[in-house]
């Protein structure tokens, strides 16, 4: 054997001793750190069970990132005031790519190994993974879409977006301010989002007196060519387009689209999430008038008396500075307002036990729902009173800029048109004792 | 020769001690998990299946794009015997292997009329079409929603024993014996005169039906057994999860299986299992505990285009690569070349 092979060799067996040994160290540095977090009693974890990744994270990440911030905020202020003692927040996010096995892993991590007091979902079709799980460990968890609510499943919440009732707040608005267009054709794609939302805007066009040119188009969530869907909406000539709510991934191919086949009515969508790429796609004056429903938080209408989310003007600036203000979504101020909630609900049971948090919530009826004070509802339609509604903002694309025109009472409408909203759930098949 | 017959013995008695030894390993292994890595370990052991009977389908050298769909054909189907027709949920289980087999059965008739790249695109075809047909019948199927609250597999309690199989431990027993029994199952055939015949069709079909063999037949076969072991593991997923829905048998979750075969390696038994195994550890655990969770697809996908640029052949031609190292080391610079001169 030569010098240098040997040589070659001893040094094979170094970098093998070496890279176990950078591992171990690793491990065990990792290891240390868990165990600093784990040590800190003063510390309570949240669980964040929302796909992080994959086609559906545009609606769980950015949620993460405000999440951050609101715990920066809170930590910064000595923490949450519960029984006498402040504690600091710290969330465990857990990636379930909006899939129920991945899902029920991460519930289970979460609880039986985080040790967390409250589980924030995105919800929809993770949420029968987990459902178990919730029962039997009594955890409470929050969901952003009340079509998981049943009245078996006791422990879960949908304190701050009740998807998509609120829609009705914005057919309801377009209806009084452009009286002038009376047709309307809509989209969706077909899965657990796209159906209930297809029937809250049926019925929400049905009571405003507007017509649709034909029957909702639904599309495979596999979709990635848009011109025949709108091209085929665009056919009958409609005042109104209406994308639902349909994913980022869709809303954008489909302005695209409409941009490109020369649309120039009326649209209306539940969401423009990065809508600004949406503007540099098509143009400023296209998007004008775009009706969605969820504001940018510089909104200075954020700062009327009524709405309980803390500094959102600052909140919207930190976020921009952290992340960017294309990086916004619907879901940035959710996730943090739904921990406004709970720091209230925990403060004042002075407990952050799931059952005495639960209980505090939803002590009187009420609670302080981001744009107001509103009632526990649902019974009608989720079968259990767990949904918080209240008032919900109805936001306008003007100048390029997402614009609060006004915040409506979603009970008042339900009050004048629940008929109408129960009569298209039940035709396709979204009431909650219809479902699965 | 004895010295033939000897040697035979020896390979037969280390394989049964390495067969023990895994045996021995899995048994243990659930107690040395989390209670998270439990519940990963599970649905590790449901995809081992997946990705096995989907390797027995390439044995004939068609890969199809349909093999997820053809896991929920079994995973709708024994979930509806259960919840709609109170069918216990072990008979639900094999029913839905055999309604899956069915649905491959009347599939091949069209399917196999192609071949190759053809054969893959109908075969995708084919699987969406029966996805379409899960989103737009919401009766019995849940439409996109999908089913919930699937019957869970029984607890037995018979005074000393209680189990629960909502418990991820007892359950990855359970699921440990359905799978290594279909294993069993899947290797026997391949080994057997059956499997031959696959590996003839893959590689000169022509020559096949030259001396005789009916390949539509055979490979109706091939893709009728895997679709009932698919099935078998689509049953065991939803009796698990208790809940199914279109978007899970989806393409992406094909191009999963896809990987794993890929990486792994489909020349032998073990190669597919290999690369599940592997990318599910890195995947659910190493990279989770590294807190790279949003950066795990595009870890994922540099792991894809290494392997197939470095590892060709996929994990299974690792060992047999050290092997060979390892004898050219022992056997001194001389054969290894180093040196001359």
């Amino acid at each position: 054997m030569s010098r240098k092979s040997l040589d070659r060799k001893i040094s094979r067996r170094k970098f093998l001793g070496t890279s176990a040994a950078s591992g171990a160290a690793l491990a065990a540095m990792s290891t240390g750190l868990s165990r600093v977090s784990f040590a800190d009693s003063h510390t309570i974890k949240i669980g964040f069970l929302a796909p992080l990744t994959g086609p559906v994270a545009a609606w769980g990440k950015p949620g993460l990132d405000g999440c951050l911030i609101w715990a920066d905020w809170v930590n910064s202020k000595g923490g949450v005031d519960i029984g006498g003692q402040s504690y600091n927040i710290e969330f465990i996010g857990y990636d379930n790519e909006y899939d129920a096995a991945k899902a029920r892993t991460g519930a289970t991590k979460l609880i039986k190994e985080d040790g967390v007091k409250f589980v924030m979902m995105l919800g929809g079709d993770t949420w029968p993974g987990v459902q178990e799980i919730a029962a039997r460990e009594g955890m409470l968890f929050s969901t952003l879409l009340p079509s998981d609510l049943t009245p078996d499943s006791t422990t879960l919440l949908a304190p701050c977006e009740v998807h998509p009732i609120y829609n009705v707040t914005g057919v309801e608005w377009l209806a009084e301010n452009k009286p002038d267009l009376k047709t309307a054709a809509m989209c969706a794609q077909d899965d657990a989002l796209g159906k209930p939302s297809v029937a809250t805007y049926l019925a929400a066009f049905e009571a405003a007196g507007i017509e649709m040119v034909d029957a909702p188009l639904f599309f495979d969530p596999a979709t990635t060519d848009f011109a025949p869907v709108m091209t085929r909406l665009l056919a009958a000539n409609p005042d109104i387009l209406c994308l639902d709510t349909c994913y980022a991934d869709y809303v954008h191919p489909l302005c695209e689209q409409a941009f490109q086949q020369g649309y120039q009515g009326q649209i209306i969508s539940c969401t423009a999430d990065f809508y600004q790429n949406i503007i540099e796609k098509t143009s400023e004056e296209f998007m004008e008038g775009f009706i969605f429903q969820f504001p940018d938080f510089d909104d200075p209408a954020l700062n009327s008396e009524g709405v309980n989310f803390v500094n959102p003007n600052e909140f919207y600036a930190e976020y921009a500075k952290r992340y960017g203000a294309s990086a916004w979504s619907a879901v940035s101020w959710e996730y943090a307002s739904i921990m406004d909630l709970w720091a209230d609900a925990a403060s004042s049971a002075g407990s952050a036990e799931p059952a005495a948090v639960l209980e505090a919530m939803k002590a009187d009826g009420t609670g302080k729902h981001a744009f107001g004070t509103a009632d526990w509802w649902g019974t009608e339609l989720f079968g259990i009173d767990n949904a918080l509604v209240g008032n919900w903002p109805v936001v306008v694309i003007e100048g390029g800029k997402a614009t609060i025109k006004e915040f409506r009472s979603i009970p008042a409408w339900w009050d004048q048109h629940k008929d109408l909203m129960i009569k298209h759930m039940t035709d396709l098949g979204q009431m909650w004792n219809q479902r699965g | 020769m004895p010295g033939t017959g000897t040697g035979k013995l020896v390979r037969r008695i280390a394989w049964q001690l390495r067969l023990v030894f895994l045996f021995a390993v899995l048994a243990v292994l659930p107690y040395l998990l989390s209670y998270s890595q439990q519940e990963i370990a599970v649905l590790l052991v449901i995809n081992v299946l997946l990705v096995s009977s989907y390797r027995l389908l390439t044995l004939t050298g068609e890969w199809s794009l349909g093999h997820v769909v053809i896991m929920g054909v079994g995973a709708y189907a024994s979930a509806l015997l259960a919840k709609r027709l109170g069918v216990s949920v072990p008979v639900s289980l094999l029913l839905g292997g055999g309604i899956a087999a069915a649905t491959a059965a009347v599939l091949s008739f069209p399917l196999f009329r192609m071949k190759g790249f053809y054969f893959l695109i109908g075969s995708f075809a084919a699987g969406e079409i029966i996805r379409l047909i899960w989103k737009r019948f919401t009766e019995p199927f849940g439409g996109p929603k999908g089913l919930k609250r699937i019957d869970a597999f029984p607890d037995i309690d018979i005074g000393f024993l209680s189990i629960d199989f909502f418990e991820p431990v007892n359950y990855y027993f359970l699921a440990l014996v359905v799978v290594s029994a279909s294993l069993f199952v899947l290797y026997r055939i391949e080994r057997s005169r059956i499997g031959l015949t696959f590996h003839a069709i893959h590689w000169q079909d022509r020559l096949a039906e030259s001396v005789g063999i009916d390949t539509f037949r055979y490979r109706t076969l091939a893709f009728v057994i895997a679709s009932f072991f698919a099935g078998i593991a689509g049953g065991l997923y939803a009796h698990y999860v208790g809940a199914v829905n279109p978007t899970r048998f989806g393409v992406d979750q094909m191009v999963y299986v896809l990987v794993w075969a890929i990486v792994g390696g489909t020349a032998t038994f073990h190669g597919p299992i290999l690369g599940v195994v592997v990318l599910t550890v890195i995947n659910e655990i190493v990279l989770r505990a590294l807190g790279l969770d949003t950066a795990r697809p595009l870890i994922y996908g540099a792991i894809l285009i290494l392997s197939v640029l470095y590892l060709p052949n996929g994990l299974e031609s690792l060992a047999p690569r050290v092997r060979e190292r390892v004898r050219r080391w022992r056997s001194g610079p001389a054969a290894t070349g180093e040196g001359a001169g």
